[in-house]
């Protein structure tokens, strides 16, 4: 069934793609956002970068395998399916930190 | 919070509660007052024997009756139909003679209204068409110590309410009003409070100094839900944020209830809410509009405030 006013068939974007207008901010905004996720999950073994084309990432992970994702909830998807439990932003690993230096 | 702006989108308004907390009642009751224009209603029944449109019909622009299943589970290819049906109504209609700019959905006593509201959102028709604009949640307070006490629902309800509307608050002593009065705002200390008696408005003036009351454990987890307001510092930019906020909901979506702020981004400030896991598209907000940006409110239990800012701070620092 598609929208007889708008023409849509598919969902809106994912929320996180919010906020960028132009094609050179959502450039912008899906490599700034790889290097972000790289952080929280380098130390789980995985690495993401841009697909090259259209939007999502590309996550790689310990074992050598490549997935391609849509977008930033799928990668936190998958992450868990082969890690076996959710990337949780509150784990000690990302709080500890800043708790000692503050 | 600035209000978002008129985007040309019907605006839903989510009315849930318990069996029996006298919904079609105050709902009557406001359409009789024209709180809601003239708007689409729509009637969520579970049971299979819906009454309650000789009640409502009479004041609507419109009725339609939902029953046969809750929409928030069983019923709720039912729900975005109906509601399809009413965006393709409105589409087809010169914007100037639209009869109807909103809708109230009086949901099922037995449905989680977040749950409705993801529905909505998820849809991708919908998205484009409703925006969800507040969620109405009901309690009777002659029922609400048995209710709270023994029904986990009751509870999910109220803590995904904005605002929340004590009925029957004539019938109990102002001792028992106060206790529930506390007790809610400890489920949801961000929802609004109000009461009610058959619809009108109870003045909640003068109680007496209540502590809310002590409420079983359910489902493992007890702690209380605790709001925590956040200022994000202006290092932290749209993109980390939405990295981390996207992996917190994912792994913690069930036990932060809400998520509410605006956010500054390349393209203007963002209006950002969600919630449990489901983030409504977020809108953009005209700057003059907004007086509080950056700022974000956390409505969750299970966690420790210091931590969403420590590892924001984290991510942004390392």
């Amino acid at each position: 069934m598609m929208c007889n006013a708008c023409g849509f068939p598919t969902r809106p974007g994912h929320w996180t793609d919010a906020g960028a207008d132009t094609a050179g901010d959502r450039l912008r905004l899906q490599m700034r956002r790889a290097k972000i996720l790289n952080k929280i999950l380098k130390g789980y073994g995985f690495s993401a970068r841009p697909p090259g084309h259209g939007p999502g990432f590309a996550l790689s992970s310990f074992s050598g395998r490549t997935t391609l994702l849509p977008d930033l909830e799928a990668v936190w998807i998958e992450a868990e399916r082969q890690l076996g439990h959710p990337v949780d932003p509150l784990d000690p690993r990302f709080t500890g930190v800043a708790k000692e230096t503050t | 919070m600035s209000a978002a702006p008129n985007d040309g989108r019907l605006r839903l308004t989510i009315l849930g509660g318990y069996l029996g907390s006298g919904k079609t009642t105050w709902l009557r009751h406001k359409l009789f007052e024209g709180a809601f224009g003239s708007a689409q209603i729509l009637v969520n029944e579970a049971a299979e024997t819906p009454v309650d449109d000789t009640l409502l019909s009479a004041q609507a622009a419109g009725l339609t009756m939902l029953s046969g299943g809750c929409a928030c589970c069983t019923g709720k290819a039912d729900l975005v139909a109906a509601l399809r049906a009413l965006c393709d109504l409105r589409s087809r209609q010169p914007a100037d003679q639209r009869s109807s700019e909103q809708i109230v959905l009086e949901t099922s006593g037995l449905a989680d209204p977040a749950a409705i509201a993801t529905a909505i959102r998820e849809d991708g028709i919908l998205a484009h068409h409703i925006r969800v604009v507040e969620l109405i949640v009901l309690v009777d307070v002659l029922h609400a110590t048995e209710q709270l006490g023994a029904e986990e629902l009751s509870r999910i309800q109220i803590e995904a309410a904005d605002r929340i509307i004590l009925t029957k608050a004539d019938a109990v002593p102002d001792t028992l009003l106060a206790k529930v009065v506390a007790t809610v705002a400890r489920l949801n200390p961000a929802a609004v409070i109000e009461a009610a008696v058959k619809g009108q408005k109870f003045v909640l003036d003068n109680l007496p100094a209540a502590d809310p009351m002590a409420l079983p454990q359910m489902s493992g987890n007890s702690a209380p839900v605790t709001p925590t307001r956040i200022d994000i510092s202006p290092e932290v930019d749209w993109a980390t944020f939405s990295v981390w906020l996207s992996a917190l909901l994912h792994a913690r979506g069930h036990d932060l209830v809400r998520v509410k702020g605006v956010f500054e981004t390349p393209a203007g400030p963002l209006l950002l809410q969600a919630v449990r896991k489901s983030v409504q598209p977020p809108e953009l907000l005209p700057p003059e509009a907004v007086q509080r940006q950056n700022q974000i409110v956390f409505i969750g239990r299970g966690y420790d405030p210091a931590d969403l800012t420590s590892s924001i701070a984290n991510l942004t620092h390392e």
